[in-house]
């Protein structure tokens, strides 16, 4: 159009073909701009729709991993795999591929029109190029390598950040503020060597791109002049075909920032793959699950072995057996680190666990659905995990819609109502991050509220009422024998009170099980349950004596 | 999750009005120490720019004195002219670019440090109501979209500028009335641009505003997901993730919107300018008015007009991006440090009835109580400022010198509460704190810290061995980890006490982590040892040889321990029982037995046997 417009100039009927040149170039400009404007709008918002997919999918992919591997993984760097990862996705698939694309659009479209003007001005033009090409791919992996660096750094300093932060209360009372800001100051400053090493390469490239597209420049110059005072080329020609070149300078200058935008969502894209190709945990139960054998008894373990991977501890359980019978209620003591909790972890599922050493109900549970036996096992854990939510919604956590009615039961058997109905929105109240805004005692319970509203036939509970005084626990401890019928509970736990209410007791050593039997009977053995509960004794003793 | 949950978190919505100037101008207040550095980027921009806007210049004397007059004679030399400049400005880009860069990460640099610097010193209270996600999102994208605007901003735009100016200049200077034309689509542009704004801030902050929520989302329930998976609620959580996804995209694609519209917009006006340039250059090197050159020059000026233009306002839109996260940056570094780290004013807001005590420094009287509460009111403070109810009502209790006190009580009765003030967590309502006769508010806080040594109930390990979390609390780890009980499993490992702990210590098992906390508040010297239920999790035998054992390292020092276990607490001087924030009894174990008060219903229960 330009060239039109220019060699109308030097034409007789000058001025109409300018105006019509002009009138054309509008025209097109608005057509371009409208093009523009569709393809910039479907391509960025397809690409937000992959991001939000591809980050829904890895969330729903991650969440069902088995849970050694969010032990070995730290939260900073699955949070950043979901989040910066999935951005650079996003930023490949549409300000990247937008760009490429129009790089490419633009390439095309000027050299065809470079070459009709001039074909010969037109391979002069690119005499450059595989100069270019080369330098491209050398950048491409010298920012990868940088890249990755800055990106494992950024990790770091994510983690960092992260452990500062729950551990806030720990840091003051320590007076930790300046050993913290030292290290993440440490943390920040090689995620700053990385980055300026990344820029450096960058700023490299981007002067080199520049100064090739200079020497193609000028060698069009060259030629282009010679060629027209030689009169092979009209002045118009000459001057459009020089357009055409500075066109291509911005898609050529561009070209750095769409490596990067490659590489990083290259890089991305393949960490994410990384987590994705983790087989979940729930493995695909047998075409015709095993079915229950009627006077098996409900819950039986047959020599269960298991050390946590990655850990030369050694095992965590040795050889473990012993069975369950329905409504049974038994305790589980053992001293710290003996393999109780592991030992309630495994009966969940939440490691793996060899075939043939769980049965429920007579049905080897490896062979069941992951979730039909844990919604038939319910666990109160050693920690308490509380949501930032209302507490209806935590109690009803199990649940996929909320019942208070349900939810008001429950927590009256954890002995928790009288406390929540004092709060002013009651059980709609919010609690803080993990419950932070209850009292230790009251997380305890708000979970145990949530294990009895979930309503498996199995109860598990871990500790779970060390917090509690011990009025309360033998409040709690009624509720549940009240209502016992049909309900198994396993309970760990080191006052004895409880345990002498209890059907029976196994005693754990360093992952075996050495005793079994009441607490009266193990009392009278003298033996390892002896050792662990007399002292408590011989306070009672003591105290009745005074 | 609930909207309810929405209200109880410090709202992120931040509203500012005419805030820009202001927000700037803070931001300049970080550059300012970089002057040097921006200094030579500036002057490699105006070098560079300098010998880009040569180019063209160099093209029109090749088409004036060489192609029209068709000679060949100086050509050469022209185009190593033109060479040499692009040579200039490419080298004066490299040296602009590295030198910004560095700017921008310095300064991000420094940022980050100076909010978690705050962070440090931001109250307990804040993080009671502030996810950890967050605050995460505040210190990582929010710091990372300012960074953007450094780097590949402000100096550009002052670049964009100066190119724009100076081409403005040229233009003016070959021909005022070209010029005049190629400006005339400029009033639009800024109209359009400055349309458009205000729905592309109000999105960019939305959509920051979504992320945080999104990232807080994610935060939580990977750390809590065990409890998913306990609970099988795994499609639940992807769901409400669902929501906050969707939500967050649904705002990034609103603000897509309206980038579609405004990139594209400017160009069309940047186009519409060369056209009405060429009609009119057209005519006018037709009749004869200006030359060939000089309109070829125009063009080329004009393109290179338009970029800086286009340029500029897709910085004004990394601004605006920015902007919204450094309202969220200041926002943080605005937020008030807790008392205990602001310098106390020297003979200041003293409390009434110190003054006629004799000066505390040298020495104080032994009559004075290692721990006093007088009269001590509180209630946790609540998201809109106000206290709640009240969760500490009059509390008043003394513990002497070496001295062990003991609190019971029910849950939720106030227990960690007392210990979290007597540590300053939070400030009371009421009332006065003492330690050895002085004011909690009156000592310094690193004094304060090396006298008050606390285990939590909520054992918190960094990730990293035993051993660097047991040197956290200070030096004397070998006595620690003997007294705490630790060595009595970590002697049994290989890795001893070199083992991971994992993160917040999950690779132990909870009475472990107790044991190991405990070891740290012992591996100092304090003067005061504070107990939340710190062997709560551990077993009766454990516990009973690290009391034997603490019992030695005990003597002189006063001790406050909050405890269920009756073999705990009947080692005591003296017991506090306290009833729903209010102390009902105190006294030793006898003297309580003997009242028949609540501190026997407690203690005739615990080994009750139905
Ligand atoms: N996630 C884990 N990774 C590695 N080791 C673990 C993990 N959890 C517990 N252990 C180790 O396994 C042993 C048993 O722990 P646990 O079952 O928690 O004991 P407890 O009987 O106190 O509940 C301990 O020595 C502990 O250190
Ligand atoms: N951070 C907090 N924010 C608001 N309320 C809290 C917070 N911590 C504790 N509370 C409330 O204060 C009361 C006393 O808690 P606490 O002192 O922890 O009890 P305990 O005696 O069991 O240690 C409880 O009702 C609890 O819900
Ligand atoms: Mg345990
Ligand atoms: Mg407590």
């Amino acid at each position: 159009m330009i060239r039109d417009a220019i060699d109308g100039i030097s034409a007789p009927d000058g001025r109409e073909q300018v105006v019509r040149a002009v009138s054309w170039m509008v025209l097109f400009a608005v057509l371009h701009g409208g093009f523009r404007y569709f393809g910039r709008r479907g391509m960025l918002v397809t690409a937000r729709r992959v991001e939000m997919r591809l980050r829904r999918d890895l969330l729903s992919h991650v969440i069902r991993l088995p849970l050694s591997f969010f032990g070995r993984t730290p939260t900073g760097d699955v949070m950043s795999r979901l989040t910066n990862d999935v951005s650079a996705v996003w930023l490949l698939l549409g300000p990247g591929a937008l760009t490429l694309a129009g790089t490419a659009i633009s390439y095309v479209l000027a050299l065809l029109f470079m070459a009709r003007i001039n074909v010969m001005l037109t391979l002069v033009s690119l005499a450059v190029a595989p100069v270019i090409v080369f330098t491209s791919r050398e950048y491409g992996k010298a920012f990868h390598r940088n890249h990755r660096k800055a990106q494992e750094s950024l990790a770091a300093m994510n983690t960092t950040l992260q452990e500062n932060i729950t551990g806030i209360r720990l840091v003051k009372a320590y007076g930790l503020e300046e050993r913290e800001e030292g290290r993440f100051r440490a943390a920040c400053r090689d995620y700053y060597r990385h980055n300026v090493s990344v820029s450096k390469t960058s700023a490299a490239f981007h002067g080199a791109i520049g100064l090739l597209a200079g020497v193609g420049v000028a060698f069009v110059l060259l030629m282009g002049g010679w060629l027209v005072i030689r009169g092979r080329l009209t002045l118009g020609g000459f001057v459009a075909f020089n357009a055409y070149l500075a066109m291509l300078s911005f898609p050529t200058m561009a070209l750095g920032w769409v490596i990067n935008l490659v590489q990083r969502g290259g890089s991305a894209m393949g960490r994410i793959n990384e987590f994705l190709g983790i087989p979940t945990e729930s493995w695909e139960p047998v075409l015709s699950p095993p079915r229950k054998v009627p006077d098996a008894p409900f819950l039986e373990v047959r020599d269960l072995s298991f050390a946590y991977e990655g850990q030369d501890r050694g095992e965590a359980l040795k050889g473990i057996t012993f069975s369950l019978r329905k409504g049974e209620i038994v305790g589980l003591v053992g001293q710290t680190g003996s393999g109780k909790s592991t030992l309630f972890s495994l009966l969940l599922l939440l490691y793996p666990v060899p075939p043939g050493t769980i049965f429920l109900e007579g049905r080897d549970v490896s062979l069941l659905p992951l979730d039909e036996i844990r919604g038939a096992v319910s666990l109160v854990s050693q920690d308490p995990f509380l949501f930032s939510d209302t507490i209806l919604a935590n109690i009803c956590f199990g649940k996929d819609v909320p019942d208070e009615q349900d939810a008001r039961r429950a927590v009256s058997m954890a002995r928790f109502l009288a406390e929540v109905e004092e709060l002013p929105d009651g059980l709609h109240t919010v609690i803080g991050e993990r419950g932070i805004s209850l009292s230790g005692g009251q997380k305890q319970r708000a979970t145990i509220a949530r294990a009895l509203c979930a309503g498996g036939e199995l109860l598990l509970l871990d500790d779970a009422l060390s917090a509690v005084d011990s009025e309360t626990e033998q409040e709690i401890f009624r509720e549940i024998l009240s209502v016992r019928g049909g309900r198994t509970v396993l309970f760990s736990t080191h006052r004895m009170a409880s345990l002498s209410r209890c059907d029976r007791v196994l005693v754990l050593e360093e992952g075996r099980i050495v005793e079994e039997g009441t607490h009266d009977e193990l009392f009278s053995r003298r033996g390892a349950y002896y050792d662990l509960y007399s002292r408590q004794m011989i306070t009672r003793e003591l105290e009745a004596a005074l | 999750m609930s909207n309810g949950a929405e209200f109880y978190f410090y709202e992120d919505r931040v509203e500012t009005r005419g805030m820009d100037m202001r927000l700037l101008r803070r931001l300049f207040s970080y550059l300012a120490p970089h002057k040097g550095l921006i200094a030579v980027a500036l002057g490699a921009l105006v070098l560079g720019t300098a010998c880009q806007l040569a180019g063209p210049y160099i093209i029109k004397l090749v088409i004036d004195r060489n192609i029209m007059p068709r000679v060949m004679e100086g050509l050469g030399r022209r185009i190593g002219l033109f060479f040499a400049a692009q040579a200039g400005a490419m080298g004066f880009l490299y040296l602009q670019m590295f030198t910004v860069s560095i700017i921008g990460q310095r300064v991000i640099l420094k940022i980050r440090a100076d909010m978690f610097g705050r962070l440090q010193r931001l109250p307990v209270s804040f993080f009671d109501r502030t996810p950890t996600g967050r605050v995460m999102t505040r210190l990582t994208s929010d710091v990372e979209a300012l960074q953007e605007l450094i780097s590949s901003g402000l100096v550009s735009t002052v670049g964009s500028a100066t190119v724009l100016v100076g081409i403005a200049a040229v233009l003016l200077w070959m021909d005022a009335r070209l010029a005049l034309v190629t400006f005339a689509v400029l009033p639009a542009i800024v109209l359009f641009v400055e349309l458009l704004k205000k729905f592309i801030r109000e999105a960019n902050r939305e959509m920051r505003r979504k992320l945080a929520r999104l990232n807080a989302f994610l935060q939580e329930h990977l750390s809590g997901v065990a409890v998913v998976k306990a609970f099988v609620q795994e499609g639940k959580s992807v769901r409400e993730f669902d929501a906050r996804n969707d939500e967050y995209a649904a705002e990034s694609i609103r603000l897509t919107n309206f980038y579609s519209v405004y990139f594209p917009g400017v160009e069309l006006f940047a186009s519409v300018a060369i056209a009405l340039l060429l009609w009119q250059g057209g005519f006018r090197v037709i009749a004869g008015a200006v030359t060939f050159g000089t309109l070829v020059a125009f063009l080329e000026y004009a393109q290179k007009f338009f970029s800086p233009i286009k340029d500029i306002s897709d910085k004004y839109n990394i601004l605006q991006s920015a902007l919204a996260s450094s309202e969220r940056i200041f926002q943080v570094l605005d937020t008030e440090v807790s008392p205990e780290y602001r310098q106390l004013p020297p003979g200041g807001k003293a409390p009434p009835g110190r003054a006629e005590e004799p000066g505390g420094e040298s020495g104080t009287p032994p009559a004075q109580p290692a721990i006093e509460f007088r009269d001590v009111w509180f209630s946790y403070p609540k998201g809109d400022g106000t206290g709640g109810e009240m969760v500490l009502r009059g509390v008043s209790f003394a513990l002497h010198e070496g001295e062990t006190g003991a609190i019971v009580g029910a849950t939720g009765a106030g227990k960690t509460t007392i210990l979290n003030l007597l540590c300053r967590f939070y400030e009371i309502s009421r009332g006065e704190i003492r330690l050895f006769g002085r004011d909690v508010r009156e000592i310094p806080r690193e004094e304060l810290r090396r006298m008050v040594s606390l285990v939590l109930q909520d054992p918190f390990l960094f990730s990293g061995t035993i051993r660097e979390n047991v040197e956290a609390g200070g030096d004397e780890l070998d006595r620690a980890v003997e007294v705490a009980g630790v060595s009595r499993f970590s002697a049994s490992w290989e890795t001893g006490l070199a083992t991971q702990v994992g993160e917040r210590g999950g690779h132990l098992s909870v009475g472990q982590r107790q044991l190991v906390s405990f070891a740290r508040a012992l591996s100092r010297d304090p003067k005061i040892l504070v107990l939340d239920e710190a062997t709560s999790s551990v077993d009766p035998v454990t516990e009973h040889e690290v009391q034997g054992a603490l019992g030695k390292i005990l003597s002189g020092r006063t001790s406050l321990v909050v405890a269920h276990r009756l073999s705990t607490i009947l080692s005591s001087d003296r017991i506090i029982v306290m009833h729903r924030g209010k102390v009902r009894e105190i006294g030793t174990h006898k003297e309580l037995l003997a009242s028949r008060g609540i501190y026997h219903r407690l203690f005739s229960l615990q080994f009750a046997p139905r």
